[in-house]
């Protein structure tokens, strides 16, 4: 071939570069490595003083430090069990519901003002007289999470259910399908691709709501550790604090949502794939 | 006996924007017998597809009423099976779930349901697809399934609204040959619905042809052509051209 002549060789480096950039870890960490270099170049330019600003190096041996006490393994799970619990129970409470309005016609006329005014109170507005009502505990932060979560899984669930095509629900009346077995077979996996949006943005607010509320009512949590550093004015364990955060985000929907889209509506065709 | 009779079948509509009642179909009366292969046609928006639907019972006629066996049709139900033109056949279940969703509904065991699924599924030559999901199918596989979802349900009547009218042409034909294929083998009782004259003559026994809006039965043309039919044969054929231009002159002039 005249043209082979021409093809340069190969930098040595060519296929490892290839290969690391094929790497789902580098893919998700990639976009990464400039944000932190232009923090540690920030940092050692001392733009702004040490003490408010520290590093990425002196974040990441905070890091170490709170795992290796305990305490953050302790904070991040006391945060995850309480946002586990209020999501289940938001769940639970807004996909029937969410059923219940997107097929009873009455029932929707009825609660529909309802939801929306009650929506539009918001989770914080509630924490006020929570604390009167439960004072610093448990409830009052599983109440507020399951109020975040509950109204994006109803929106989403009505809509779900009324988007099933008619088509489909007349084909199963045709088969021989009882009402109930139409509620089971066709209605709920017809509206899931719709709860599992629902259950992105519940948990999305979800997760804002409850570091909000271990803010407030905190006595451990990621929230009430970034918080409390303010006392001892560890700026170090405030930005470990964001950065966990970003992380975990990472985690559910990578470790949880995303697995469950596949298996579900990805498999069956129910959305394009990304 | 499973004969359907539609007895001067009426249905009017209130429509919210011209304020109006519409009538779409207007004293139809119409006999099926056990076995037989009825198409229907007539001019675009004539109400042939409501009149499937008020024989479904997805929608209750303004007047007149459905007979199937005697029994007035209230409703839908399994005696009578319906193939659709989007197909809609249910996403997360295989094609092997949804052959056999009938049979589950009527609460059959699971080993039964899937040995006559798996049949059915043969018989509109889709064996080996059984663990496919309809999103993986051609649209042409995916109407087998419709049309083998309803047969393994074994209705006393199939009506197809337009099943093949959004697949691509040479798809068509061979879904036509094989309907008329299956028919042959199986004689399942069918009411076809349909816009195009070539297809409606080519599958049946008798094409009914109705008038424009409001739909009333024009006339009824006996098809008498040899079986097993195909394309191949019939094109050429002059019996068949004839009935084909006697019903397209049907269906494009006004009546008189």
């Amino acid at each position: 071939m005249a043209l082979a002549g021409t093809v340069l060789p190969a930098p040595w480096w060519g296929r490892p570069l290839r290969w690391l950039v094929r790497q789902p870890a580098w893919r998700t960490l990639g976009p990464f490595v400039p944000i932190a270099a232009l923090w540690a170049l920030a940092v050692e330019l001392e733009i702004f003083p040490r003490a408010f600003f520290p590093g990425p190096l002196e974040v990441l041996r905070a890091f170490g430090s709170l795992i290796y006490k305990g305490v953050l393994p302790q904070y991040l799970q006391d945060s995850v069990v309480r946002l586990a619990v209020g999501t289940g129970l938001g769940v639970l409470a807004g996909v029937p519901f969410g059923i219940l309005i997107g097929l009873h016609t009455r029932s929707y006329r009825f609660f529909w003002p309802l939801v929306i005014f009650f929506q539009a109170i918001g989770d914080i507005a509630w924490l006020p007289i929570l604390l009167i009502w439960f004072g610093f505990t448990l409830t009052t932060m599983t109440f507020v999470i399951v109020y975040t979560v509950v109204f994006p899984v109803i929106f989403n669930t009505a809509l779900g259910v009324r988007t099933v095509p008619l088509e489909m629900i007349r084909a199963a009346q045709s088969l021989g399908a009882p009402r109930w077995r139409i509620l089971g077979d066709v209605v709920l996996p017809g509206a899931l691709p719709n709860v599992v949006t629902g259950l992105r943005n519940g948990l999305g607010y979800g997760w804002r709501a409850l570091i909000a509320a271990e803010i407030i009512v905190g006595t451990s949590g990621i929230g009430f550790m970034m918080f409390d550093a303010r006392r001892s004015g560890s700026v170090v364990e405030m930005l470990l604090g964001m950065i966990v955060l970003g992380i975990l985000w990472y985690v559910v929907d990578g470790g949880i949502l995303a697995p469950l889209e596949r298996a579900t509506i990805q498999r069956w065709g129910m959305v394009t794939d990304v | 006996m499973s004969d359907l009779v539609i007895r001067e079948l009426t249905k009017t509509y209130y429509d919210l924007y011209s304020g109006q009642h519409v009538t779409a179909v207007q004293d139809v009366s119409l006999e099926l017998r056990e076995g037989e292969f009825v198409s229907i046609v007539g001019p675009s928006g004539c109400g042939k597809t409501t009149l499937l639907n008020v024989i479904a019972g997805f929608i209750p006629p303004t007047r007149g009423e459905v007979l199937l066996d005697g029994r007035r049709v209230q409703g839908p139900g399994p005696d009578r099976g319906v193939v659709f033109q989007s197909f809609a056949l249910f996403p997360w279940k295989t094609v092997l779930q949804n052959v056999a969703f009938g049979l589950k509904m009527r609460g059959l065991g699971r080993a039964e349901r899937e040995r006559v699924a798996r049949e059915h599924i043969a018989l509109v030559g889709l064996a080996g697809s059984e663990g496919q999901y309809p999103h993986e199918l051609s649209g042409g596989m995916q109407q087998r399934v419709g049309v083998a979802r309803v047969l393994a349900n074994h209705p006393e009547v199939m009506l197809m609204d337009e099943p093949f009218a959004s697949v691509d042409a040479q798809t068509r034909m061979t879904l036509q040959e094989e309907l008329t294929r299956i028919w042959e083998a199986k004689h399942p009782t069918v009411l076809f619905v349909t816009h195009d004259v070539d297809e409606a003559v080519f599958l049946a026994n008798r094409v009914v042809v109705l008038s424009a809006r409001p739909a009333r039965v024009r006339e009824v043309v006996a098809v008498d052509l040899p079986r097993p039919r195909s394309w191949t044969a019939l094109v050429e054929d002059a019996a068949y051209k004839r009935l084909v231009a006697r019903v397209l002159a049907l269906v494009r002039t006004p009546a008189p």
